[in-house]
């Protein structure tokens, strides 16, 4: 039987960058996780724009797991048919993980977006200001993580 | 030269998702433009986690006013995933339907707002005359007009009965009739094609490159649309066309839109053709087992995504969407650069940016400081008046 397409790019994927991946697998018909260690997801996705011409990105997820920040890149190959999710943790202590502007100029504000809202530092893309969090939010208070709480000192929508 | 920095924005009181805009100029001309969002950031994602899965509907429909019914649909496909069911054949069926008929009134919407970008106000006029007969569609259906929470997790809240098939078929031929007659205006007035056409060009590669989505990008041929690439509810059952335009400008935007249109109205006649029988909705329990799930539906504007996890409690661990708005912001940013200050009502609607922005602006003379003002009327109104002292065309 031929391998479908996802099998295709996950076995492609496994014989390439193999000691990258920590695990590749087809979630449902259309959904395929890769899940690579901090540093390697550069690497994948690189791989994937030259070989398979993945140049859509739908969005950048960022998920507070406790220890971590878990990144889940929604690529769309094929002309954008089905989503290949690239996942990473970011250790929360030191969130600090390398841009990817460069190969896919599509997720700067995907980037800016989980840099504002749960701290993730994007080594490569210079931020400056907030994206959607007012000029006058304080340092250090990222709202999407699971330990914030609103506190004394945040802005508040005026009604 | 002096390079003159223009400020657009933030806040238009009336519509929602307010935007800021700075644009660099030359003269007259655009030069690079960078955006600020978060005038209307009400931190949904962070509110979803306070409520339960039920909840979450009517919170997720008012993340946009106009395009509501995709959000929800959207939301429901993958609550449902993680539940591990699928909403019965009739439901995905009136699904469509409601999900077609709110694509109709948001395309009119924007078409009539380019007629009156553009100052032409009969053509706004007619066009939102026409738009209210869609309004009474779905008001018969679901109760109300706009905001409808007619559908829910596991199926619909209202069903389509034999007696609202006539009045539904008799509003699709009547709107039929006129969106050609539209069509045939945004193909012939002179007036809409020397504002609209080699205004906002946006290349097919660099739309695929700033993953442009939705109209956006198939005006510029980019063969991009989620009911085909994914079909969802009964998409994958009736047949249509995806439209696309290769002038890549604003005129194509807005026949993609016109297109689609009475591509939408030939898609309720089928669905109302088609229609199974059976129950509505599914009895589900409060909560979803842990896991998660992510779902893309084909909004007006676009591309919509939205992603669940769930760790098994009655509220969700982690919701997030990513609208269509936002991704095709760095396109917008692109297709302004090289056009007339004049041309920027035009180019920002083209995207249909859930109407946004720039009731107010800010004008400074870098080299002497000088500051003035400008309503975004006034802004509209210089461009009209340019134009025409022009005889409406461009230098």
């Amino acid at each position: 039987m031929p391998l479908s397409r996802e099998e295709q790019i996950i076995d492609d994927l496994k014989r390439y960058l193999g000691d990258k991946i920590i695990k590749a697998e087809k979630v449902r018909a259309r959904r395929v996780n890769v899940e690579v260690p901090l540093g390697a997801h550069r690497d994948v996705i690189k791989f994937l724009k030259e070989r398979y011409d993945i140049r859509h990105i739908v969005t950048i997820t960022g998920v507070d797991l406790g220890e971590d920040i878990e990144l889940i890149y929604h690529l769309a190959p094929d002309n954008r048919t089905w989503l290949l999710n690239v996942r990473t943790k970011v250790p929360k202590k030191n969130p600090v993980i390398q841009t990817i502007i460069d190969i896919l100029p599509g997720a700067v504000f995907y980037e800016r977006e989980v840099n504002d809202l749960l701290g993730v530092k994007f080594e490569g893309h210079e931020i400056v200001g907030h994206f959607i969090l007012p000029d006058d939010w304080p340092e250090g208070e990222y709202p999407l993580r699971k330990e914030w709480k609103p506190k004394e000192g945040i802005p508040r929508a005026r009604v | 030269m002096p390079v003159y920095k223009l400020p657009i924005g933030p806040q238009h009181p009336a519509i929602k998702e307010a935007f800021h805009f700075t644009f660099d100029l030359d003269g007259e001309v655009v030069v690079d433009v960078k955006p600020r969002l978060g005038n209307v950031h009400r931190g949904i994602e962070k509110g979803m986690e306070f409520r339960t899965w039920v909840q979450g509907i009517f919170l997720v429909e008012r993340i946009c006013g106009i395009c509501n019914t995709p959000h929800t649909t959207c939301y429901a496909l993958t609550v449902e995933e993680l539940y591990g069911v699928e909403a019965p054949p009739r439901a995905q069926y009136i699904r469509t339907i409601i999900n077609e008929l709110n694509r109709i009134h948001s395309h009119l919407l924007w078409v009539g707002i380019l007629g009156m970008e553009l100052g032409f106000w009969s053509y706004f006029m007619y066009v939102w005359r026409d738009r209210e007969r869609v309004m009474d569609v779905v008001e018969m259906i679901t109760g109300n007009r706009v905001t409808t929470s007619a559908i829910i997790i596991g199926g619909v809240a209202y069903d389509i009965t034999p007696e609202m098939e006539g009045p539904i078929r008799r509003a699709m031929d009547y709107l039929e009739e006129r969106t050609k007659f539209y069509k045939k205006v945004l193909e012939t007035d002179p007036t809409i094609r020397a504002r609209t056409q080699n205004v906002g060009v946006l290349p097919k590669s660099v739309a695929i490159d700033l993953c442009a989505v939705g109209p956006t990008a198939r005006g510029s041929n980019v063969k991009s649309d989620v009911r085909f690439e994914e079909p969802y509810c009964a998409y994958g059952e009736v047949p249509f066309n995806l439209v696309t335009y290769d002038t890549c400008d604003v005129w194509a935007r807005a026949m993609v839109r016109i297109d689609e249109v009475l591509e939408s109205i030939n898609i309720i006649r089928e669905c109302l053709d088609k229609m199974p029988n059976g129950p509505i909705r599914l009895r589900l329990p409060r909560a979803p087992p842990p896991g998660e799930a992510m779902n893309r539906v084909e909004a007006p504007r676009g591309e919509l995504l939205h992603y669940c996890k769930s760790d098994g409690k009655e509220y969700p661990y982690r919701f997030k969407a990513r609208t269509p708005t936002l991704a095709n912001i760095p396109a917008l940013c692109e297709m302004l650069k090289g056009y007339y200050i004049a041309d920027i009502p035009a180019i920002v609607a083209s995207i249909d940016p859930c109407y946004c922005c720039t009731e107010r602006l800010i004008f400074r003379d870098v080299n002497s400081g000088k500051v003035w003002a400008w309503t975004y009327d006034e802004l509209r109104r210089y461009s009209l008046k340019w134009f025409k002292s022009n005889g409406g065309r461009r230098k």
